[in-house]
């Protein structure tokens, strides 16, 4: 399966540029219910559910201003990946102590294999360069979002 | 000093034992970096996000590259956690 197929994975409506809700959890439903508002989670409970156990296990919160709650959840049936920043920044109890200001949701199938790993890596790895996370940061717009994305998943 | 070390945790070098490697990583007075063992990239072990970029799974093998005063100290409780197959709590 194709997972480099980024108008598949983040459509422009998982992308939003309003201020996420200011507490970790908040945030996390925030940018689930963007994909529960796109249709394409059948069942909201199971997915934050899965959500929060994973997080309950490490913090996604990665450091460098980021945050990237991820999950495999038979919630989901196709490679989702949500998008939201925070001017403000969330407290992502993150290692370096930086507050989140970019965060990604990763929904995959559990039947996905490694599938949300590969999308995981691929974005750490991308947002570990200063001019990606700058351009993330001051897009302007959903599309530039997705542009950005678009040359992550490459 | 370097050794390559197989990661044996089920999900690999994900969640929880890369949150505890990350931590360790930031313990010694070391600087650590690693990379894939069939690759010559290294990054820094004390960042998550760095170590998340890796994608190291299950098996797979990564060398790890170690200089400072604890560098030998560090490497031991690193290849610790890499050789646990499920992180302690």
């Amino acid at each position: 399966m194709d997972v480099t197929d980024i108008s598949t994975i983040t459509p422009l409506e998982l992308i939003s540029l309003e201020e996420p809700p200011a507490t970790k959890e908040g945030a996390i439903e925030f940018l689930l219910d963007l994909a529960v508002d796109a249709g394409r989670v059948d069942d909201r409970d199971a997915a934050l559910d899965a959500l929060l156990e994973r997080e309950g296990e490490a913090t996604t919160g990665v450091g460098f201003g980021i945050g990237i709650p991820h999950a495999k959840t038979d919630a989901v049936s196709k490679p989702t990946v949500a998008f939201a920043r925070s001017a403000e920044g969330i407290d992502f109890d993150a290692m370096d102590d930086k507050p989140a200001k970019l965060l990604f949701m990763i929904l995959v199938p559990a039947a996905g294999g490694e599938d949300h790993l590969q999308i995981l890596s691929a974005l750490s790895r991308s947002l570990m360069h200063e001019d990606v996370r700058e351009k993330l940061l001051e897009a302007e717009s959903k599309q530039t979002v997705q542009d950005v994305l678009a040359e992550v998943v490459e | 000093m370097e050794r390559t070390v197989t990661v044996v945790p089920e999900d690999g070098l994900h969640a929880r034992p890369a949150s505890k490697f990350v931590e360790t990583a930031n313990k010694f007075d070391a600087d650590v970096q690693l990379g894939r063992a069939d690759e010559d990239d290294l990054v820094p072990a004390a960042s998550m996000l760095a170590v998340t970029g890796l994608g190291v799974g299950h098996d797979e093998s990564v060398r790890l590259v170690a200089e400072g005063d604890d560098a030998e100290a560090a490497l031991d409780a690193l290849e610790d956690i890499l050789s646990t197959p499920e992180a302690k709590q």
